[in-house]
Order: structure tokens, then C-alpha cells, then sequence
């Protein structure tokens, strides 16, 4: 624990922790796949209304680096193509698919990999694997994940704006960190992926490795996690392990865990990891990329923790498409009437109105609230009390934020680094006014970017 | 699929459970020992006491806020809180003895807390100056002869106790600096001398102070600034007044001694703790908080030493608090902010 972790962050009050090793959820009865799982451009459907169409036989696809190809995750007959909401509530082009229960797999791709173990990673072409990772269809297991591809290779051409503020942009990747924690508990995919490690997670932690041309590999370990087997392979590949205190939020965010083993400052709010020469791979993604090399096939199912108040909490290996509703029955259903339904942790996810959202390749996690227990904000006034300012882990001044873009000057705002806020949320978490803080900051925020727009 | 609705909402979804409340609640919980110990020395002119304010605060605030049409939220405990903190600084009301503090004042008090200090600038949050010491100011101001009619203290279980009103040992010190020496230091910190109902149990009012720490209610910077300012400038004080110079104190306890005299007397340890980080017209920044602490601290000395004014300590605090914006521009770097963007 950093010194920094003594004073800001807080503790959050915990439900009890889901089981750890992760089952399998069962298949549904119709598959929703959005044609964009992911941050960038969308897909263009590749079958009809009325298709067969077999495990894994890609449904949706694009030219752009931008774009993660999409994949039948159930065998069966394309209902239709229709609009839904995504994981990040913007109506998407959807493919729905009627599974007829058999999970025939289409025939492998010729890009695709049969990889044993790790060795064999380093003997073959950093250009094959990534073709191998493109043609799966593999994102980053986050919210506003990029595609795999995008994330791994350089970017094209300098990024002007950093350059313009004077940022020293370091361009090539020196550190990979492997993120075994999660920051939104109780919503742990990885510290989950982590209990059923084996050899995927070698072969995939080797392979972004390599791709990437990371010189040293970290891995970020939640405090007291059973590491299992890892030690000795890690020591064996000359890669370090870091506890990280995950459980005091928000230190599991990937700009903190950054700041807390290399000491770089991820520059906000337009920098990357990418800039200061780390990349930053959650767990669940890299083992994604060890089973895509092994088995040659594309990914059809992600870890996908259903917390709350349900009856089970739990870590799935959850289809993807499956609807929110049957994994809220997969965990033993809602205890008492589901007041929210959230994608993604607490403190960060996304409340839903549509319980027809599917999983998706960039969701994590599913967060129930039964209605007696939904917590509302309050219009009462900022009494200064400074508690924000205490919890803040990039040290603004949420309160005057806050109050400058309640009433409307958010140039002010921007001044007094508006846009450096990472929008945890702890300073509405400690706040006894009960104020929308991250309502609040997230208007200013959007407001300034509508006027530079302009 | 589902017809039910869900409620929507921007992030986070969990709160803390922290309310404008609880927090207040956590105040009198904190305020329970230093009114026990007023009890303790004043009896029932103490209790009295921190009624007629409560009481007073409760009523105007319900009053001033249904006639400046501000909504009125009596349940955030924020005017009891007010009215227990100002009786808490006011000396035991008797009613009958001559000099005594008559019972208007605490009433009086608690109407301009409310009234001048609060709902005048527009409630909770909006005020500038710590209001309880705005009403204490305006008391002091007016009748300084009744906020100074402090009690000899009759511990409880006195047979028949007759109240006399005596000086307190801050006014014996401006008359005399040689008179601290009269005073035995235990007495001082266990609230055993004339003083005000409750900011004379430095004991008890150290200990709810480090409650309200503990629970984080309370910033550790400010009750910290406060006495490494107060202990910094009496050390100095002791060197350089020449009162005390011509004392010709030996030893470095015999300094230390000067300092802990200056943290017992007067109002110093409520400051410290309760009125010095009340919330809205405190600082936010952490070294700005510290530094809030140091220049009451320092003022408080200062005002005992050479200023007009008997005790330096609430005045401190309404001066910083005046100062209060100025020490929030003293902001820690942001993290991510590198090179020059913005």
C-alpha cells in the first residue's frame, strides 16, 4: 500500500464476495450479438434473416483496424437483424440467433493458430499471432474496450495533440501489466480467470508479449489471491508479480495501477497507457488470447460476473449475446424486485433499462440492486465539508467542480482541471449532501467538449 | 421482453450512507463528554445553559426559515448542533445571582447564530463564517461583562452549591502573566477552573475530537495545524515576551509548562476540534487546511500575549475563515496533469 493509498480512495462497504472459480452459464434459447462489441467502427452483417449458420462462422465484419469481427456463438437460424441497445445503451445493428442446441462449429479459419505452449509463441511471426487475434474477434475485456488488434499494434501516426502540449510521447511499449485485479468489486472476471489459470494464460500472456514487444512483464496480483501455479512459471519467463491492494477503490483502476508499479502518470484526459509506454491487459483478455491460439478458434463465450442482490453470485463463462435476464436467472434470479440493473461494477458501470442488453465481448459484469435497496441523489446543497477532497485519487477539488458546472460556467471548470476527473465516483460515494457528483462533473465535461467543437 | 421498469442513473450506484445528518449526529455523539464535564463542574446552570441555545437556534431557525422562505430542514441537526456549540462557550446561566450571565444571553445567542450567521447568507453550505462564533463575537462585543461571568467550579454532589462568579484564569493572565503559575496544570486539563460551560474539559473535549478523526468527520489537519500552531508560537512567545523573559524560566519544561497553559484556557481545545473544522467555512485543500490550523493557532497566541481581547482563539477563527477562499487556491498538483494540457 502506497502512501498516496492511506489518505485517498476509500473502502467500500462490500456485498459478500461471489464464488471464485468460474462455471459454466448455460446456453440460451436466442443469441443477441450487437455488430460493434466494442470501441470503434461497426461491422457489416455477412448473412440473411432465415441463415443457418454454425458456431464460430463469422456474422459480421469490416475492413477497419477499428472493428473486431463478430462470430456465431450458438448454432442455428438468423432470426433477424434488428436494433438493440449495446452494452453501452447506444442502439446497435443486432444479429439474433435461434440456437438449435447442437454447437456445431464451423470449419477453422486459415489464419488461425494451433499453439501448444509458450515456446512455441516465441518461434512463430509477432504478424501471425496478430492476424490469428484479428480473425478471432478478440477486444479488450473493458468498458470502451479497442479490438484487440488496435490495442496491440502502434498507432499509425503520431498523435498530434499530445505533441502540441509538449508530452514526451513514448511510442514503443517497454512494460506489459497483466491486470489480475478488478476495480469495481464485487465484480471480478479476472481475479475469477485467475482461479482457473492453466497453461492459456502462458501462452497468452507470451503472445501480447510478444506482439507488443514488451521487454518486462508484470503481473498485478489482488493482495492475498490464491496465485495457484503462477509463481513458478512467472519466475521460470522472468516475469514479476506485484501485489496490488485492489480492494481499496479505486486503486484497481488502470491509471492508478500504472502510477502505483512504474510510477508513470498516464497523461489525462486524452492520453493512453500507450503513451507512457505501458500497456495495460486485463486478465479475462489475455486469457481470451491463449485459448484463441491453442484452439484455433474465435471466442464465443467471455468470464462474466453476475453480483448483487441475486440468489448466486457468481463468475460465468457466459456466451456472448446471452440477454441480461438469463443471467440473472443463471445466478439463481433477482432476490426481491431488481431495482437496477447495472453493466459493469457500482461504482463505474452503466444502469440499464432493458433487460434485453446482452453480454457483450466489452461488458464484465452484471450488478443488481433490488428496488428497497436503490439509493437516490439529493438536490441539497454542498455544505464544503471536503470529504471529496479527501477520497479525490487525482486530487481535484470535486466540490467546486462541482458546483461551478451545476451553474453553467464550465470554462471555469476546465480551468481548475475539469477534465483531468477520471469519473470513479468516491467523491459521491463519501458525499453527505448526497450530491450527483459524477453527473455533474460528466455535463461540465461534455459541455466543454461541445463548445470547442464549435 | 420485461415490462418492469428499471431506474437509471449516472454512476456511482452504491453511496457511502453518509448524510448531512448522521454527520451532525456524530457532532453531539463527539460534544457528549464536554458537555458531561460542564455538567460535572456547573450543574444545572450549565445544562441550562446549552438548552436556552439549542432551544433558541431550533425555534428562530423554524421561524427565519419558514419568513425568508428557505426550505426548513430542522431534521439535518444542524441548528441543534449550532445552538449546543454556542451554550457550550458561554458561561453557566444563574438565574438570581447578581453578575451572573442572565439567561437572555444564550437566547439572544442562539437567534443570531441563526439569524445573522446562517439562514442571512442562505443556510447550510452558503455561509462564510463559522456562525456560532459570529454570534459569540456579537455577545462578546455587546455585553462583554456576561460572556466573561464565568462560575467557580462545584463539582457535582456539592452540598448546596453557592455559585460565585470568579475570573478565569485567561483574564488573570492578561492582568498578570505570573499568575499562570498559580494554577495546577491537572486542574486545567480536567476543566476544574472558571471557564465556560464546555471548553474548559480539555480532556473530554480531546477525546471526542479524536472521535470525530477516527470516523473521519472531521479533517486530522486541522485540529493538527491548530496546536503545532498554537505550541510553535507559545514556545516562541516564551522566549521573546519580555514579561516572561523577566521570569527567568529555567528549564525547557518550564516553556513547555507556558504552552500546555495556552492549550488548557480558554476556548483552544474547542476550537481546535469543533469549531475550527466546521465544515462549511473551513478549508477543503489539505495543506490549506494545515495552514487554516497554524494561523489560528498562532493568532490565538498572539491575541493572549499582546492583543486587547482576553482570549485570541474564536476571534482566530472568524479571521481565517474570512481567509478561507484564499487557502482553498492551495491545491495539490493533479495527477495525469502533465506538460501544459489542459
Amino acid at each position: 500500500m502506497s502512501v498516496a493509498q492511506w489518505f485517498k480512495g476509500i473502502s467500500l462497504r462490500r456485498p459478500p464476495a461471489p464464488a471464485a472459480s468460474p462455471s459454466e452459464a448455460p446456453a440460451p434459447e436466442r443469441v443477441y450479438l450487437p455488430l460493434r462489441q466494442h470501441r470503434g467502427d461497426v461491422c457489416e452483417p455477412q448473412v440473411q434473416p432465415g441463415d443457418q449458420v454454425a458456431l464460430g462462422q463469422i456474422i459480421g465484419s469490416s475492413e477497419s483496424i477499428e472493428a473486431a469481427l463478430v462470430h456465431a456463438t450458438v448454432s442455428g437460424k438468423v432470426e433477424q437483424i434488428i436494433d438493440i441497445s449495446d452494452a453501452e445503451g447506444h442502439p446497435t445493428p443486432t444479429v439474433v440467433i435461434q440456437n438449435d442446441g447442437k454447437d456445431a462449429w464451423a470449419a477453422p479459419d486459415a489464419d488461425a493458430l494451433i499453439i501448444d505452449n509458450a515456446d512455441q509463441v516465441l518461434q512463430t511471426k509477432p504478424s501471425h499471432l496478430l492476424k490469428a487475434i484479428r480473425k478471432a474477434g478478440l477486444v479488450r475485456a473493458a468498458a470502451h474496450g479497442l479490438p484487440m488488434q488496435a490495442e496491440l499494434s502502434p498507432p499509425m501516426a503520431p498523435r498530434s495533440y499530445l505533441f502540441m502540449t509538449g508530452i514526451p510521447v513514448v511510442r514503443t511499449i517497454d512494460t506489459l501489466i497483466v491486470k489480475a485485479v478488478d476495480a469495481d468489486q464485487p465484480i471480478i472476471p479476472n481475479q475469477a480467470g485467475l482461479a482457473g489459470f492453466g497453461a492459456e494464460l502462458e501462452i497468452g500472456i507470451a503472445a501480447v508479449a510478444r506482439i507488443c514487444g514488451a521487454q518486462k512483464v508484470i503481473i498485478a496480483a489482488a493482495k492475498g489471491a490464491d496465485l495457484g501455479q503462477l509463481p513458478q512459471i512467472a519466475a521460470a519467463r522472468e516475469w514479476s508479480i506485484s501485489q496490488v491492494n485492489g480492494c481499496h477503490y479505486p486503486f484497481g483502476l488502470d491509471s492508478m495501477i500504472i502510477n502505483a508499479l512504474t510510477g508513470r502518470e498516464v497523461p489525462t484526459p486524452y492520453g493512453e497507457p500507450r503513451d507512457v509506454g505501458v500497456l495495460i491487459e486485463p486478465l479475462a483478455t489475455i486469457l481470451d488470447v491463449g485459448r484463441v491460439l491453442r484452439t484455433g478458434r474465435p471466442v464465443i463465450d467471455r468470464l462474466f460476473t453476475v453480483a448483487g442482490d441475486v440468489a448466486k453470485p457468481q463468475t460465468f463463462r457466459a456466451r456472448l449475446g446471452t440477454p441480461m435476464a438469463e443471467m440473472i436467472k443463471a445466478a439463481g434470479g433477482a432476490s426481491g424486485q431488481p431495482g437496477k440493473v447495472i453493466i459493469g461494477g457500482p461504482m463505474m458501470g452503466m444502469a440499464h433499462f432493458d433487460l434485453n442488453t446482452p453480454v457483450t465481448k466489452e461488458s464484465d459484469g452484471l450488478f443488481v440492486i433490488s428496488l428497497a435497496k436503490v439509493q437516490t441523489f439529493s438536490g441539497e446543497p454542498c455544505i464544503h465539508c471536503g470529504r471529496c477532497v479527501q477520497v479525490c485519487p487525482v486530487n481535484l477539488i470535486p466540490a467546486e467542480l462541482g458546483k461551478m458546472c451545476q451553474y453553467g460556467h464550465y470554462e471555469e471548470a476546465a480551468d481548475k482541471d475539469l477534465m483531468h476527473c477520471i469519473e470513479c465516483g468516491c467523491c459521491a460515494y463519501v458525499c453527505p449532501a448526497k450530491r450527483p457528483m459524477v453527473h455533474l462533473l460528466r455535463l461540465g465535461k461534455t459541455e466543454v467538449l461541445a463548445r470547442r467543437a464549435e | 421482453m420485461s415490462k418492469q421498469l428499471l431506474t437509471v442513473s449516472t454512476s456511482p450506484h452504491m453511496l457511502g450512507g453518509m448524510s448531512v445528518r448522521s454527520m451532525h449526529v456524530e457532532y453531539i455523539i463527539a460534544l457528549i463528554p464536554a458537555l458531561a464535564t460542564g455538567v460535572y463542574y456547573f450543574g444545572w446552570p450549565a445544562l441550562l445553559t446549552v438548552l436556552l441555545a439549542t432551544g433558541s437556534a431550533v425555534v428562530c431557525e423554524l421561524a427565519l426559515t419558514k419568513l425568508a422562505k428557505q426550505p426548513t430542514k430542522l431534521d439535518d441537526l444542524h441548528a441543534v448542533v449550532m445552538g449546543l456549540l454556542l451554550g457550550l462557550i458561554l458561561p453557566p446561566v444563574v438565574a438570581g445571582l447578581e453578575d451572573a450571565c442572565p439567561w437572555w444571553i444564550p437566547v439572544v445567542g442562539g437567534a443570531l447564530a441563526v439569524g445573522l450567521g446562517k439562514v442571512l447568507f442562505g443556510g447550510i453550505g452558503a455561509y462564510p463564517m463559522n456562525p456560532v462564533l459570529i454570534a459569540w463575537a456579537a455577545l462578546a462585543l455587546s455585553w462583554p461583562e456576561h460572556t466573561m461571568a464565568f462560575l467557580d467550579p462545584m463539582p457535582w454532589g456539592t452540598e448546596d452549591p453557592e455559585w460565585v462568579v470568579s475570573t478565569a484564569p485567561l483574564v488573570e493572565f492578561k492582568n498578570d502573566i505570573g499568575n499562570m503559575l498559580s494554577y495546577e496544570m491537572a486542574n486545567l486539563w480536567s476543566g476544574m477552573y472558571p471557564s465556560a460551560v464546555g471548553a474548559g474539559g480539555s480532556w473530554a473535549l480531546l477525546l471526542g475530537g479524536v472521535y470525530l478523526i477516527i470516523r473521519r468527520i472531521v479533517p486530522w489537519q486541522i485540529p493538527l495545524g491548530v496546536l503545532a500552531g498554537l505550541i510553535g508560537m507559545a514556545l516562541l512567545a516564551t522566549y521573546t515576551d519580555s514579561r516572561i523573559v523577566e521570569m527567568e524560566l529555567e528549564t525547557f519544561n518550564d516553556h513547555w509548562n507556558v504552552a500546555l497553559f495556552h492549550m488548557a484556557t480558554g476556548g483552544l481545545m474547542i476550537t481546535a476540534f469543533f469549531l475550527a473544522p466546521e465544515p462549511v467555512s473551513s478549508p477543503m485543500t489539505p495543506w490549506g487546511m494545515l495552514l487554516f490550523g497554524v494561523g489560528i493557532g498562532v493568532m490565538t497566541v498572539l491575541v493572549r500575549h499582546w492583543g486587547a481581547p482576553i482570549d485570541g482563539a474564536f476571534y482566530g477563527v472568524l479571521i481565517m475563515n474570512a481567509a478561507t477562499p484564499l487557502f482553498d487556491r492551495i491545491r495539490p498538483r493533479v495527477l495525469g496533469k502533465v506538460g501544459s494540457s489542459a
